[in-house]
């Protein structure tokens, strides 16, 4: 990052070799193609050239604010298309483990720390609810379909989950 | 304003960093996060909170085609860099300048690196060169006045978000001897910046200021509020 503050494109070009692998994997996890996790890259790369003005310290590190940009973005290419809650109904995404509880992951507690902690104290379905959410980008619709739950149940146990969340780490 | 209450704030931000919040809301929640700080900070947290899930994700190289089609789309590589191009550059003029003038902000001058670094030093293509960077009074660089590369317009923006209540409005001021003239009003986000002609501009060694005024600008022509950001106009495009 220190490159691209230092004042050329090759910066630039050094803050993609970087952050690229990573974000193309948040991509994929989301979109779940891979010509559209291409898409969403390459989108979202020329926009933070276009606008890294809009870059404060204030919104985080400079990795936080490139991964919300390109997760909205690839949210908005899931939501383009419909029944994607299907292709990723059978996901072995590692990560996915999580939700599952507790027991099933004990290797990848200390990578996720105290998230992971306070994600243990949510109910299993409110937690599968939000883990659906931010892993693989799932809208509340979809959350009810998979989790055959009443789509307000499931706005309110993610209102809930939030709020719980933010005590458990901020406590 | 509804948005003051932090509990409403929390929750509408974790929405948006979980990504739950429809395209629409999103898209005004974005418009706040840009004008209020409280917002941006409440949406750092939660991206912190949830950042172990993706860091813990597992690195895939995309194909190489993704970086050539995101060049060809950003303008020409440097082809060659030589150090001449870089100290005669106007921006370098400046860094110096404001650097020397200003014990800067550590938020305002990260800004204006990334700003630096995305207009893109590329000794190939023509540079924009900078026409006055206006300071606040501790001295922090916050506003930046540069011409395009070609043409006789000026654009002024603000380097990072800048603060403003709904009631008043930034207004931008040429300083040339005489009374200040009103040059417009300018938005408090960093993008697009104000557009004004280079002849509005005043020459070399005059000042460009802004005031504090109601919103919609000064009712008498004449600046009423304090100023609050100005600085020297030191390379007059025309």
């Amino acid at each position: 990052m220190r490159r691209v503050a230092g004042g050329d494109r090759r910066g630039f070009a050094e803050l993609y070799r970087q952050a690229a692998p990573k974000l193309f994997a948040v991509a994929l996890r989301i979109t779940q193609r891979r010509d559209l996790a291409e898409e969403v890259l390459q989108e979202s790369f020329v926009a933070v050239w276009n606008q890294a003005g809009n870059y404060d310290p204030i919104k985080g590190s400079v990795m936080i604010w490139l991964t919300t940009i390109v997760r909205h973005r690839a949210i908005d290419q899931r939501r383009r298309r419909s029944n994607l809650a299907d292709a990723t109904a059978g996901s072995d995404d590692a990560l996915m483990s999580l939700a599952a509880g507790p027991s099933d992951r004990a290797d990848r507690g200390a990578e996720l720390g105290a998230l992971s902690r306070c994600l243990d104290q949510l109910e299993p379905k409110p937690r599968q609810a939000v883990l659906l959410a931010y892993v693989h980008g799932y809208t509340h619709e979809e959350l009810a379909a998979r989790l055959a739950t009443p789509s307000g149940t499931i706005k309110s146990w993610i209102r809930r989950s939030l709020e719980r969340l933010k005590r458990c780490l901020d406590g | 304003m509804k948005y003051d209450d932090p509990k409403l704030r929390e929750a509408l931000a974790g929405r948006y960093v979980l990504g739950t919040m429809p395209p629409r809301a999103r898209a005004r929640f974005d418009r706040l996060i840009a004008e209020n700080a409280a917002f941006c900070a409440e949406v750092r947290d939660w991206a912190e909170m949830f950042a172990p899930i993706d860091a813990a994700a597992i690195a895939e190289a995309p194909p190489p085609r993704i970086w050539r089609a995101i060049e060809a789309r950003i303008g020409p590589a440097p082809v060659v860099a030589p150090a001449r191009a870089w100290f005669d550059s106007p921006w370098f003029d400046s860094l110096w300048l404001w650097r020397g003038a200003a014990g800067f902000a550590t938020a305002v001058a990260a800004a204006l690196l990334i700003y630096i670094g995305v207009a893109g030093l590329t000794p190939s293509a023509p540079l924009p060169s900078v026409v006055a960077v206006l300071t606040d009074k501790s001295g922090a660089p916050a506003w930046i006045a540069r011409s395009a590369p070609h043409g006789d317009a000026v654009s002024v923006a603000a380097l990072g978000r800048q603060t403003i209540d709904s009631a008043h409005s930034f207004e931008l001021w040429a300083i040339a001897g005489g009374a200040p003239r009103p040059l417009g009003l300018l938005s408090s986000q960093p993008y697009p910046g104000l557009v004004i002609a280079a002849s509005a501009v005043p020459p070399t060694g005059g000042v460009l200021a802004i005031s504090l005024e109601p919103a919609g600008g000064s009712p008498t022509g004449a600046p009423t509020g304090p100023v609050l950001f100005q600085g020297k106009v030191f390379s007059n495009p025309l």
